[in-house]
């Protein structure tokens, strides 16, 4: 689905990519990881454009993504669903308003909206936080609204930057079980990350970058050690059901506050 | 999906109360005097379309001419292709215009009989500039006693003075106000820069989001030039409104003082009709103003991102 062929990219004389090559295939999940600086969200602004590469050349299905006219590039985008390391949610609207933008930048009727909303907002557990605004969600909630954002115009591709970054481990857990469970629907996913608990736990297919260089990466149709649980063929399903791997937060433990996130998406949570 | 864009630009608006305001303000000033200055060209040129048409040279008879000499003159300049509306006005008919011009004094009409007024051939010219040689011609037929002007019998320096000074007047109030129009117009248009610059800089961050989700420059633009339209047509409703209310009020009052001369209309349907050509003209100039306005702010600000 993605191919980097030998793509450079240097911003002034700091050379943020050097001569990379990896591929990703259609259905898969990966990781990209490394220390921070190493070159993560260069690799997902060049794949959504945000950046152009001063060398090399990016196929995405087989077309190469450098040649796009300005004119091609909002189609390109309305393909891929970004979960951003700073969310990038329209402060002044609600949860709701913000997943409807996505829809009204990718042309669906708007009689479509509200069906496909409420699914989303079901699915990362925020119909109840529908009418709120980003200012009145915690952390955990604003990182799902985005990805919520995301899913909603049924990307073929996912691309999520640091997108446990700023978590406690509860609600990065619900993040990492969610999107998961998008990529058992057959969404492609790349994740950049440097969380090496996150990578630790879901193992997925990793490849690690450097100041710039893949030091290590994994081949593409490597077997991964997934988490074992069957995936459902419709993620929604999951919502407010017990995994294989976990237990249903008790009521007990939200009074307590000890657990807050889990109880607002109803995901169950591997206890830690 | 349009409903998403009025929502983005009521809430733009809602937002800076203040800049909506000044953006309406000026809009509607300037639609205000645009609507005064329609009216008054449209009446100043129907002045001047009365003195151009009506009965403008009068040729005055000799006593001694004689019916058919009189009739052969009249078939004559019937035949001009320059004059038209041809009128014989016999010494009884003129005696009867005395009498209607002096009704407020009698005395001065029961001193005179029809024999002291010269009969006359009146007509009119489709273009006062033939009026010079018309007059000229004319004064050669040897039937013809005196030729004058309605307003003088003063002759052709009268002509020249009264139609001259009526163009002059007419082209100070179109160059005049066309100028204070197309001030405030321009004020009005660098207000709508000014305004949708300043949106643009505060929208900057959404439209960075909107851009990055893959939004197309027209859906970006759309809510931008909708509320650039909506200041436009809420002014050239104020303006037009207040201006129709003037002349409404006005109205009686000017057609009272210029008596048969059709300055403006008499009836109310040809008044709403003329103020209703008026607003389709400013609706159509204020959603250009607008529109190339928020265009123009849009690719500022896309240069200086």
């Amino acid at each position: 689905m993605i191919k980097f062929k030998h793509v450079s990219k240097s911003f002034g004389a700091i050379h943020a990519l050097g001569d990379i090559s990896f591929e990703v295939g259609k259905g898969e999940f990966v990781y990209i990881t490394g220390p921070s600086g190493a070159g993560k969200t260069t690799i997902l602004n060049l794949i959504i454009k945000e950046y152009r590469p001063d060398s090399g050349e990016i196929d995405f299905d087989g077309a190469d993504i450098t040649k796009l006219s300005e004119k091609q590039i909002p189609g390109y985008r309305q393909k891929i669903g970004v979960v951003f390391q700073d969310y990038k949610l329209l402060g002044e609207r609600t949860v709701r308003e913000n997943v409807e933008v996505a829809l009204a930048v990718a042309g669906i009727p708007e009689e479509a909206w509200m069906a496909r909303v409420n699914q989303v907002l079901k699915l990362v557990g925020l119909q109840d936080r529908a009418e709120l605004f980003p200012n009145q969600l915690s952390g955990g909630e604003i990182q799902r609204a985005s990805l919520a954002r995301a899913l909603v115009v049924n990307p073929k591709l996912i691309l999520a930057d640091e997108p446990t970054g700023n978590l406690d481990w509860d609600t990065a857990d619900a993040i990492m079980e969610l999107l998961d469970k998008i990529n058992k629907e057959g969404k492609t996913v790349i994740m950049a990350t440097h969380n090496v608990m996150i990578v630790d736990k879901f193992k997925k297919r990793n490849i690690k970058i450097k100041a710039g260089k893949i030091v290590s990466k994994e081949k593409l149709n490597e077997q991964e050690k997934t988490v074992p649980h069957p995936a459902p063929a419709d993620a929604t399903a999951m919502v407010g059901k017990e995994t294989s791997r976990g237990k249903e937060t008790s009521k007990e433990e939200v009074k307590e506050g000890k657990i807050e996130e889990k109880k607002k998406i109803k995901v169950k949570v591997e206890e830690v | 999906m349009s409903n998403i864009h009025t929502k983005t630009a009521f809430e733009a608006i809602k937002r800076s109360p203040f800049q909506a305001f000044s953006a309406i303000l000026v809009l509607s000033l300037t639609f205000f005097v645009g609507t005064m200055l329609a009216v008054i060209v449209y009446s100043s040129n129907n002045l001047l379309k009365y003195f151009e048409t009506r009965p403008q040279v009068i040729a005055f008879l000799k006593n001694e001419a004689k019916p058919e000499e009189v009739s052969a003159l009249q078939n004559k300049l019937i035949m001009d292709s320059r004059v038209k509306d041809v009128k014989y006005v016999s010494k009884e008919e003129a005696l009867a215009i005395y009498k209607k011009a002096t009704s407020d004094n009698p005395l001065l009409s029961e001193l005179v009989s029809p024999d002291i007024f010269p009969a006359s051939l009146e007509f009119s010219l489709k273009n006062l500039s033939f009026a010079q040689e018309i007059i000229n011609e004319v004064k050669k037929e040897p039937i013809v006693e005196q030729v004058g002007f309605t307003a003088s019998l003063g002759g052709e320096a009268t002509l020249n003075d009264v139609v001259s000074r009526l163009r002059t007047v007419s082209l100070y109030v179109r160059v005049g106000g066309g100028v204070l129009v197309g001030l405030l117009a321009g004020a009005s248009f660098f207000v709508l820069v000014v305004i949708i610059s300043m949106r643009m800089a505060t929208r900057k961050g959404e439209i960075e989001i909107l851009d990055l989700i893959g939004a197309t420059p027209r859906f970006i633009r759309s809510p931008i030039i909708l509320e650039a339209e909506i200041y436009a047509a809420v002014g050239v409703f104020v303006g037009w409104v207040t201006a129709f209310l003037f002349w409404l009020y006005a109205a009686p009052n000017i057609i009272k003082y210029f008596g048969e001369i059709p300055v403006m209309p008499t009836r109310m349907l040809d008044f709403l009709l003329l103020f209703m050509i008026i607003l389709g003209g400013e609706i159509v100039i204020g959603s250009l103003l607008s529109l190339l306005g928020s265009m123009l702010a849009i690719s500022r600000a896309r240069k200086t991102r």
